[in-house]
């Protein structure tokens, strides 16, 4: 069983001029299912590829338990990997991709045998083990590169967004099964995903990406629940939290024509966030009481998330009020997402049902528990 | 016409002959598009084929055909010591025979342009400046034949050559000599020469497969745990194996064909007393120096198609 430590680790391509990562600085402990998580071109695989030994950090330094390993190759950190094209040997039939990784290591036949048998069947693709790649179908070239994966019970199992190439319906049945999979082998695994509903559905903790960089590191609850930049809040959830930009002026956050909010209902709301997060928005001072009355401005993004914003089309007397006009009503079935705009900005919010129609002008509200407040420069302050 | 009209009649002729009209039509077009290749192909190669074949059992005064003669001219040729000569063989001296020295080419040259070309496109895979390596390389290919036999005449001349200046300067004077005109090594010279010109046809060939390889795959094979060996043997050298069948056949019908290399550094003869001649200069002698033996010529042309026939037709066949 391994643990891996990133330790500031930065990887640059192109002799300085791309940096992929930077400074990541992170602990996967044994056992966990971690899953990088962030848009294309965030780093995540390079991230991946450098605890596999596919590429070497160009700083930092990476620790299997405590085992330095940055500068080894693959095959001596015994990992095992999955990548999104499954990478089987075109011309090795089922069970000679699966018996690859023992027969370099000089396994003997029958044992090897034995042990294809025993992967294919935990896979249910004993059936497959004379054909080749080509005949198969995506799903079962996913289990056979899984196979070929864990046969050699790799101390890390990584994984290359190896549900990307499935279709809708295989890939929640894949993702449920590499789950059970992982439960049962107890592997310590990094899967490397952008789509947030894999990662929130099989993570112990995700580690959000962004521009190589490491954003936040949650389960996958507190990332929906405390989002902990204005960036992750965006990109979290579906659809993603609004964030209504305005300007805050001591107690109370403008918003030009669609109203103002009182601040001090929201950061009082945010019981939650501790002093350590709160302080630097309120310099001088250290509890959130100060900060309402303190005399401060500053740009800043209030951010409350679809399902939390309720609609009405005429002016609540009390609470937070937000004014918009609907610009277009989407019915999903399920529920209903209503578009409106507010100061030119769009902000989705999820109904149960919605009466409201095209270029009505209503009213977006929301308790002071949902709303998060980050500064100008995206950090969540409340 | 209108384009209506256009319309209109494709439909009445699919009404009435269910469609079979469209496809003559598509027929026709087809036929006229062959015609012109067809004709060519018919003049310039069945044509002769047919007519050697044919020629190849008759007796010829120069360039008319007199009278049927059986096998005659294939007994004639292919007893001649000037395609196969069994005695020299046996004691291994030059000249051993056209055909003999043609698959000495086959067995020589073939291999080691092959292996020489994978070396280099391996080589060359994740060099910088890779692209202006191959061309260097490649470039070799793109000359002329007989240029490169002419080159050839220069690399290995006793005075100028820069082959011979090299043994000197690696203090091997005492080899020295003119390279083309020894007939107990001339054939290796020149077999040399034209690996050096073939290794860039079967480097770009393995270069354009090898960069076809998936590279996960061969990552794939790094975690695995495989070692660079491992992962030539079990997954590169499978993976260009339809290259490696192009290349080899390529390479075979290639120095089959051999002539103008020859023909540069030993004119007609083949050599000093026919040391290094191959089938295609044997060809050309019989045919069009005297003694004019136009029947021996079309027996040993025949023969070069009999062995090259068969592998152009596996390419042709190949997926």
């Amino acid at each position: 069983m391994t643990s891996i430590v990133m330790d500031d680790v930065s990887k640059y391509f192109d002799g300085g001029q791309t940096i992929a990562n930077y400074r990541l600085t992170l602990e996967v402990v044994d056992g966990e299912f971690l899953v990088f998580l962030g848009p294309s071109g965030c780093g995540k695989t390079t991230a991946l590829r450098l605890i596999a030994g596919l590429e070497q950090p160009s700083e930092g330094a990476i620790y299997f338990d405590d085992e330095r390993v940055d500068g080894r190759s693959p095959s001596s950190r015994n990992v095992a990997m999955v990548f999104q094209n499954y990478a089987l040997y075109p011309h090795m039939t089922v069970a000679e991709n699966i018996g690859y990784p023992l027969r370099v290591r000089g396994v003997p036949p029958d044992e090897r045998d034995r042990k294809v048998e025993e992967v294919t069947t935990l896979l249910h693709i004993e059936d497959q083990v004379g054909k080749k790649p080509a005949a198969l179908s995506g799903g079962q070239r996913q289990r056979v590169a899984l196979a070929r994966a864990i046969i050699r019970e790799p101390s890390v199992f990584l994984l290359d967004e190896p549900l990307s190439n499935l279709d809708a319906k295989l890939r929640q049945e894949m993702r449920v099964e590499l789950k059970r999979l992982q439960n049962e082998l107890d592997i310590t695994t990094v899967y490397v995903t952008h789509n947030q509903e894999e990662a929130m559905s099989m993570a112990d903790r995700v580690v959000v990406m962004n521009r190589g960089t490491i954003q936040q590191v949650a389960p996958p609850q507190e990332l929906y629940e405390r989002p902990r930049t204005a960036w992750v809040a965006r990109f979290i959830g579906s659809p993603p939290m609004n964030l209504f930009e305005g300007t805050r002026r001591n107690g109370s956050i403008d918003f030009g024509e669609a109203g103002a909010v009182e601040l001090g209902d929201v950061l009082r709301g945010g019981e939650t966030v501790d002093d350590e997060v709160a302080r630097p928005a309120s310099p001088g001072n250290g509890d959130t009481a100060s900060v309402v009355t303190g005399d401060v401005q500053g740009e800043v993004a209030l951010g409350v998330r679809p399902e939390d914003l309720t609609i009405t089309t005429s002016r609540p007397t009390a609470g937070n009020v937000i004014e918009g006009r609907v610009d277009t009503v989407e019915p999903l079935g399920e529920y209903v997402l209503v578009n409106v705009t507010v100061n030119d900005q769009l902000v989705n919010a999820k109904l149960a049902d919605g009466t409201v129609s095209r270029d009505e002008r209503v009213y977006l509200t929301f308790d002071d528990e949902d709303a998060y407040l980050y500064d100008e420069n995206g950090e969540l302050v409340g | 016409m209108s384009l209506r009209d256009h319309f209109d009649a494709v439909t009445a002729d699919t009404d009435r002959a269910d469609g079979l009209a469209v496809d003559r039509d598509k027929a026709i077009a087809i036929a006229v598009f062959l015609i012109p290749g067809l004709t060519l192909f018919t003049i310039f190669s069945v044509g002769p084929i047919v007519y050697s074949a044919i020629g190849s059992f008759y007796s010829w005064d120069t360039f008319t055909m007199e009278h049927f003669v059986g096998i005659d001219n294939w007994v004639r040729s292919l007893t001649d010591p000037l395609i196969v000569n069994w005695s020299n063989m046996r004691e291994f001296q030059y000249p051993m025979g056209a055909l003999t020295h043609n698959l000495l080419w086959v067995v020589l040259h073939v291999p080691a342009s092959t292996f020489l070309g994978l070396a280099l496109a391996l080589l060359f895979a994740d060099l910088k400046g890779r692209r202006i390596l191959r061309s260097m390389v490649f470039a070799g290919f793109t000359v002329p034949p007989i240029v490169i036999g002419l080159v050839l005449m220069f690399v290995y001349d006793p005075q100028a050559g820069i082959f011979n200046e090299f043994l000197r300067v690696i203090g091997q004077g005492h080899l020295v000599r003119n390279w083309t005109q020894s007939p107990q090594v001339a054939i290796y010279a020149l077999i040399a020469g034209g690996i050096w010109v073939h290794t860039g046809f079967s480097m770009l060939l393995y270069s354009s497969a090898l960069s076809a390889i998936d590279p996960s795959l061969i990552e794939s094979a790094k975690v695995d745990g495989a070692g660079a060996w491992r992962r030539f043997w079990d997954i590169i050298w499978p993976l260009v194996k339809p290259v490696t069948a192009v290349v080899v056949i390529m390479g075979i019908i290639w120095v089959m064909r051999m002539f103008d290399i020859v023909y540069a550094a030993g004119g007609a003869a083949g050599g000093p007393n026919h040391a290094y001649s191959v089938l295609g200069i044997e060809v050309y002698r019989a045919a069009f120096r005297p003694q004019i033996d136009y029947g021996m010529a079309m027996v040993v042309a025949l023969l070069q198609l009999f062995i090259v026939a068969p592998l152009a037709l596996y390419i042709a066949r190949m997926r």
